[in-house]
């Protein structure tokens, strides 16, 4: 029976697209592609976007990633921090209560304050955080749950359009989130609030590995 | 006032529809200003877009290449989806996909579900057929779940409940929640719904999900959202169904480079939407274990057929057309009697039911064509209605009771007349003549019995003059020939 409707949809596709030819290869891609800024105007366009969601920014030297690790949760008031299970020990000092996720339960996710995760890319022109949950960014329901999302972003990860982004991974990630600042809702008079379900806070560290 | 009807087999015709919906001055401030709203925003980052034009351009090519090699792209989705985990079903109409549905929760003996905004279950009916077979669907959009609390319906495709105000709001949350002392800020409200739903999200093992796109190179799924409450319906469930059209299929990943940019800012006036979420089948030990799609035709392949009314399933639902409309802006969406309102609505609802009902619909539009200008994947939706508005003409002729009808009679009265020379110039004298009867000393005729009121009920119709065109300009030969010679 099912295997029947997927035969009769196909065959209607079939016999009211036939004999069409329309290729992909045609298909007219005027847009623009490539940015023009160099790694200084992306920092700084990725910065301005983040702040317009309300995202907090920081900057520090590849050497400095601990320190500002510290320094950003402490300035958060949080404490208790889940982290992916590949994340480089070096990120991670003293003083605060690092949850590795090793098969934790919802509820054990849910009981932490806040999450430490790396980055697969950050686009500029959008100011998006991307991530594609490798080991270094964890599964997805650990940069969900907990209110307070930190994350590191190395500047040269940082294009500047969304079509280089796609360039830069042609092979597609198997899951992938794009974040575009805090959860947010603008249903009841369009009057924008800031976290509705997902973390309401984002903090991001960009390490300056370009200079 | 009973609730607004969104079955396009019950509903009423729109403009008897629309004319309590345009007494009610609080619906039609609150849908103004929110229409007012995501104009602006949208107006303001499509103007920074320099290549705005060249992205229309692709996103109009990208769909319509999907939609002419249609079979190719569902047949690679499948076995990629399949290959990823994921269990592919397919459903002729609505009432095969509720089957499907609710034959998948009955086997996970799921006794409620939660909800990301769909607008193809709203199509499909699937709540009122859930809850007959014992399931509680839960919707978790704040804006759908203000509508399901407060016994609404949606009247706008991104945010379905922007003709309610804060205090109404504010009255549905304090009442179904249980919260009397809840304040009417927008910031209170909001949380109050946060807490009401985190429990659902992790205690509830079954989610539904519509599709934004899905990508035929990898058999992935892409959602996009504002609220978080999308990446909580897709991450912590056991169980996954997404419900999705067959037209929503893209080619590629990449070809999202084009489609998100044009997405979010027709939809909500933002750069990108702050989450979007892609996925491919079932991956171990992220989100849920197993994941069906169920792909969707219900009277697309037909649409799909038509020359003209093909580019309809170009739409990716931003709904920049309903928020331009000036038709859909006086009325917002309860009038067009079906979850798709506004202009694409008024295209997409009457094609979905077979030309069968909605037949009202096409007749929405002062055919201004705005629809069509802020479209970012270029849906001439104009043409559209006027094709089918020439569809439901059609249908009518074939109707018995077009003899008793004085607009049909009218029309072939007019035929008739403007067939002959001699015909029509009879008929300007008798109209002349019988006019005379009606006209004011002023010039101007204010009152016309029977059809003819219909006209002056609203407007006020010039005399016709003593001397017609023709007569005038066979005078002014006469006498100029004569000049000239």
């Amino acid at each position: 029976m099912i295997s029947n409707s997927r035969q009769m949809i196909l065959d209607r596709i079939r016999a009211a697209t036939r004999s069409e030819t329309n290729r992909y290869d045609e298909i007219s891609r005027g847009y623009i592609r490539a940015g023009t800024l160099d790694s200084n105007g992306r920092i700084h366009l990725m910065t301005e976007r983040l702040h317009e969601y309300g995202a907090d920014v920081v900057e520090c030297a590849p050497a400095e990633i601990r320190q500002a690790i510290l320094r950003q949760i402490q300035l958060s008031g949080k404490h208790k921090i889940v982290i992916p299970p590949g994340l480089s020990a070096d990120w991670l000092g003293e003083g605060v209560n690092w949850l590795p996720d090793k098969d934790l339960t919802h509820d054990q996710i849910e009981a932490c304050e806040g999450v430490l995760t790396a980055s697969s890319a950050g686009i500029a022109d959008s100011g998006t955080i991307v991530l594609h949950h490798g080991t270094e960014e964890g599964r997805r329901v650990i940069s969900l749950l907990p209110d307070f999302h930190l994350c590191i972003l190395y500047a040269s990860q940082i294009v500047e359009t969304l079509p280089e982004y796609f360039s830069r991974f042609p092979d597609p990630p198997r899951l992938a989130t794009y974040i575009s600042g805090p959860s947010a809702t603008a249903d009841i008079e369009m009057t924008r609030i800031k976290g509705v379900h997902g973390p309401r806070f984002l903090s991001v560290i960009i390490v300056r590995d370009d200079s | 006032m009973s609730g607004p009807v969104m079955d396009p087999r019950l509903a009423p015709p729109f403009p008897k529809a629309a004319l309590p919906i345009l007494q009610n001055t609080q619906l039609r401030k609150n849908v103004a200003h929110a229409t007012d709203v995501i104009q602006t925003k949208r107006n303001r980052l499509v103007a920074e877009k320099t290549d705005w034009q060249e992205l229309r351009t692709s996103a109009a090519a990208i769909r319509a290449h999907v939609l002419a090699n249609l079979a190719t792209y569902l047949d690679e989705f499948e076995k990629k989806c399949t290959a990823a985990g994921g269990v592919v079903h397919w459903a002729r109409d609505a009432a095969e996909a509720r089957q499907i549905i609710i034959a998948i929760l009955q086997e996970e003996q799921a006794t409620e579900v939660i909800k990301i905004k769909t607008m193809t279950s709203a199509e499909i009916q699937l709540n009122p057929a859930l809850e007959a077979a014992g399931i509680i669907a839960i919707e978790t959009d704040l804006a759908e779940l203000i509508l399901q609390l407060g016994q609404d319906e949606p009247s706008h495709i991104v945010v379905p409940a922007l003709h309610v105000n804060r205090q109404q709001v504010r009255e549905i949350f304090a009442r179904r929640m249980g919260l009397p002392q809840l304040p009417d800020d927008p910031e209170a409200l909001t949380a109050a719904a946060r807490t009401y739903l985190r429990k659902k999200f992790l205690s509830v093992p079954t989610a539904i999900s519509g599709a934004n796109f899905l990508i035929a190179e990898n058999g992935s799924v892409a959602i996009v959202e504002s609220e978080g409450n999308g990446r909580m319906c897709l991450t912590l469930p056991r169980t996954l169904i997404t419900l999705a059209g067959i037209e929503k299929v893209l080619p590629r990943f990449s070809d999202l480079e084009v489609l998100l940019q044009v997405l979010a800012r027709s939809a909500t006036g933002e750069r990108l939407n702050p989450y979007n979420s892609l996925w491919s089948g079932v991956v171990p030990g992220d989100g849920p274990q197993r994941f069906h799609v169920v792909l969707l035709d219900n009277g697309r392949s037909e649409i799909l057929g038509r020359k003209v009314e093909r580019q309809t399933l170009q739409c990716i639902r931003c709904a920049a057309c309903l928020n331009t409309c000036p038709v859909y802006r006086q009325t917002g969406g309860h009038a067009y009697g079906s979850p798709y309102a506004g202009p694409i609505g008024a295209i997409l609802t009457p094609q979905l039911e077979h030309m069968r009902h909605g037949q009202s619909l096409p007749y929405a539009s002062s055919l201004c064509a705005a629809c069509y200008e802020v479209c970012p994947v270029k849906i001439n939706i104009p043409e559209v209605l006027i094709d089918l508005r020439a569809k439901v003409v059609d249908q009518e002729r074939e109707e018995v009771k077009r003899w008793t009808d004085p607009m049909y009679m009218g029309m072939k009265a007019a035929n008739l007349v403007f067939a002959s020379e001699s015909r029509f110039r009879l008929a300007q004298w008798f109209g002349r003549l019988g006019l005379r009867l009606f006209t004011d000393k002023d010039g101007w005729i204010r009152k016309l019995p029977s059809l003819g009121a219909r006209w002056t009920l609203s407007r006020d119709l010039p005399a016709m003059p003593d001397q017609t065109f023709r007569n005038w300009w066979a005078e002014r030969e006469g006498r100029g020939g004569k000049e000239a010679r």
